[in-house]
């Protein structure tokens, strides 16, 4: 492989780890700058969301958990992708809007020590509960073959890079599709619009007659069913299992948090895709020093510029 | 204010002194392992449920306890949330493992861990405590990460990697004590009083000794400022970060003897028990369990953990049947509800409560009278 077609080929699956870190991360950032509260629960919604997607997409045997030992060895829609796509986002919002309301709303007073330990107990529990209910054991991912009559898996060859997996490339257009849509709405709605005069006065918002508490809810189930849009995401190229919450989804979402800088959508775009292009990068050539590569990255920025790439100001300490 | 100033050096709201304190504890950790194994093994079998400890238990519950101490004088008195203390418990471990291979005097591995911890500890600590809150947080579990990450790929020539550590010679305590022995052999009852749990729990002494005179001194009356108002500590003319620093690196100190004592105990470790985050939520869960800012406090929450994750996961129970990996969601739930009800621990909830009955004892008392 010519050093040319190795950077591209980085750089594709730095675009493709990255859309999937800045899904998480504009999650956690909207809601941390917006209700000021942190979500260490935040890798429970993308486990709910993988989950949930490989339900919808196909029928998995199920061989531990107590639903099978009641007799339950099949589980499962197989609806496929498109479904997915609906359902999955669709039970994240709920779940994100159930949260803000019996989970955040207490605590939005509180120190955030105490929003980190509370939730870091509920992402535990959400864990168990997948492990005991639908087993512990991995599930294979699961892909498409064709979208629309259109073929999606397979190899396809590009300039420059040569093969490459069609249902990855696939995976960039779709997760930036998303990111794009959310873009959109937070900077050119009104909904957007009154979320982000939140951020900067509450107060001011509600004297203006605005219910500030809906778009609390609402915020809050955005970023989840973005994290559960990227535990669909995740469970089309990556096995599942009840560990990925809190292995694959809840770190990377907070590195991209302090490196994008706290409430900041752009941020946490460029940051994912910063930080997912730097572990590609070094997972393609000494893989073994590409996660420590990530953290020390991360280090870095948080020593030289700890409002983050775009953050303006820091979170209140 | 005045009831917070109170704590370390105070049980029940009663002044103590040293000797008070390390005897008080000297009869609790005497009587931690009869309790644990003995008592609770007849209640157990009276009810039929084996709620019993195994003989190595206590040592593992002391073990943990004296890295929550510790991290108790970091999260408890200046409040700065740490999620990498993971890295200073695995190093004491590693370290102490690969000096077993030279020397395996007890005392040799659990000084080398230590040091070696606490010199890690220095450098990150410089840098970490540059950041406050989650920004602190986040940083200090990016290095227990990037640890994480060495100790199973290119650190594996000396971790062994992803297999654990398990080359671990330990020797005889000064070279004439046999770490499993009895102390006083012969007797049935007597037996689980090992002189390894003797070295422990000494050192579970030590470290309370130690962390009581840390509060009661100038010097821990700064880190409880800290953890109230860090800027008028520093209009009071104080240098902030090296205070910090201090309550960092001596938060290490406790963590690594832990982790060198742990693999004394163990004889084995692996990086997901040395460096995962997850072990350092661990040891904030046992912390903030048992109750942050409270001396004994977090020991009493690594009971509880210990307990729960090794005793109760064993339970089987009547109808719901065995409760094997329930334990997490247990340990979670309650977790949640400590946080969400009682924000100061079960151990000085429980102390609040205690007071209370009292106070109410003696204004009828005094009504009486």
């Amino acid at each position: 492989m010519s050093a040319v077609q190795e950077l591209f080929s980085i750089l594709l699956n730095g675009l493709q780890l990255g859309a999937i870190f800045a899904l998480l991360g504009i999650g956690l950032t909207i809601i941390l700058g917006t209700m000021n509260f942190l979500n260490l629960a935040h890798g429970a919604l993308y486990l709910i969301g993988a989950y949930a997607g490989m339900l919808t997409m196909r029928v998995v045997t199920l061989r531990t958990g107590i639903l099978q030992d009641y007799g339950f060895t099949e589980l499962g829609l197989g609806w496929g992708f498109l479904a997915a796509l609906v359902i999955v986002p669709t039970i994240g919002f709920i779940v994100g809007v159930l949260m803000e309301r019996y989970v955040a709303k207490p605590f939005y007073k509180r120190p955030h020590t105490d929003q980190l330990l509370v939730t870091f107990g509920l992402a535990l529990v959400v864990e168990e509960l997948v492990k005991q209910v639908i087993g512990g054991n991995t599930f294979q991912s699961t892909s498409p073959d064709t979208l629309f009559g259109l073929q999606v898996s397979g190899p396809i060859q590009l300039p420059i890079v040569g093969a490459f997996p069609r249902w990855r490339l696939i995976i960039i257009l779709i997760a930036f599709i998303v990111i794009g849509l959310t873009w959109l709405f937070m900077e050119k709605t009104d909904w957007g619009m009154i979320v982000k005069a939140g951020t900067l006065d509450s107060e001011m918002v509600s004297l203006l007659g605005i219910r500030i508490g809906r778009s609390y809810a609402l915020v809050f189930g955005l970023g989840a069913a973005l994290a559960a849009f990227a535990g669909l995401i995740g469970a089309t190229f990556e096995t599942v299992r009840p560990q990925i919450g809190t292995q694959r989804a809840l770190v990377p979402a907070f590195l991209v948090l302090v490196v994008g800088g706290a409430g900041s959508i752009r941020g946490a775009i460029v940051g994912g895709v910063i930080l997912g292009t730097v572990l590609a990068g070094f997972q393609q050539t000494f893989s073994q020093w590409g996660q420590i590569a990530m953290y020390a990255l991360v280090a870095l920025v948080l020593v030289v510029r700890p409002q983050g790439v775009f953050g303006s100001v820091e979170v209140e300490e | 204010m005045s009831t917070e100033a109170e704590e370390g050096g105070t049980v029940g709201g009663i002044d103590i002194s040293d000797s008070v304190l390390i005897a008080g504890n000297a009869v609790a950790l005497f009587l931690l392992p009869w309790v644990l194994i003995d008592v609770f093994g007849m209640v157990g079998e009276v009810i039929d449920i084996a709620v019993g400890g195994y003989s190595g238990l206590p040592s593992l519950i002391i073990i943990y306890g004296i890295v929550v101490i510790g991290y108790n004088l970091l999260l408890g008195y200046t409040g700065m949330l740490s999620f990498g203390h993971a890295a200073f418990f695995g190093t004491g471990a590693y370290v102490a493992g690969v000096v077993s291979g030279t020397t395996g005097s007890p005392l040799v591995m659990i000084l080398a861990g230590t040091v070696v911890a606490t010199l890690i500890a220095w450098p990150i600590g410089w840098i970490s405590i540059r950041r406050t809150g989650v920004y602190f947080a986040v940083i200090t579990l990016t290095f227990g990460q990037m640890l994480y990450f060495w100790a199973l790929g290119p650190g594996a020539w000396l971790t062994n990697g992803d297999d654990g550590f398990s080359s671990v010679q330990t020797g005889q305590l000064l070279g004439t004590f046999e770490l499993g022995a009895p102390v006083v052999g012969g007797i049935e009852f007597l037996s689980v009083y090992t002189w390894e749990y003797l070295m422990i729990a000494t050192l579970a002494i030590v470290a309370l000794w130690t962390a009581n005179r840390i509060l009661n001194s100038p010097y821990g009356l700064i880190f409880e400022a800290l953890g109230q108002n860090q800027q008028r500590v520093s209009f009071v003319g104080l240098d902030v970060s090296r205070y910090k620093l201090m309550a960092f690196i001596i938060s290490a100190v406790f963590a690594g003897a832990g982790g060198a004592l742990f693999i004394i105990h163990e004889s084995y470790i692996h990086p997901n028990t040395a460096y995962y985050w997850i072990q350092s939520g661990d040891f904030v869960i046992m912390t903030v369990l048992g109750g942050a800012g409270s001396l004994v406090g977090p020991v009493f929450g690594a009971f509880i953990f210990e307990y729960v994750a090794n005793v109760i996961s064993g339970v089987s129970l009547p109808v719901i049947g065995s409760i094997g990996s329930l334990w997490r969601i247990v340990l979670g739930g309650v977790f949640v509800v400590i946080i969400w009800a009682f924000p100061k621990g079960i151990y000085p909830g429980m102390r609040d409560a205690v007071i209370w009955i009292v106070d109410r004892v003696r204004n009828r008392g005094g009504e009486q009278g």
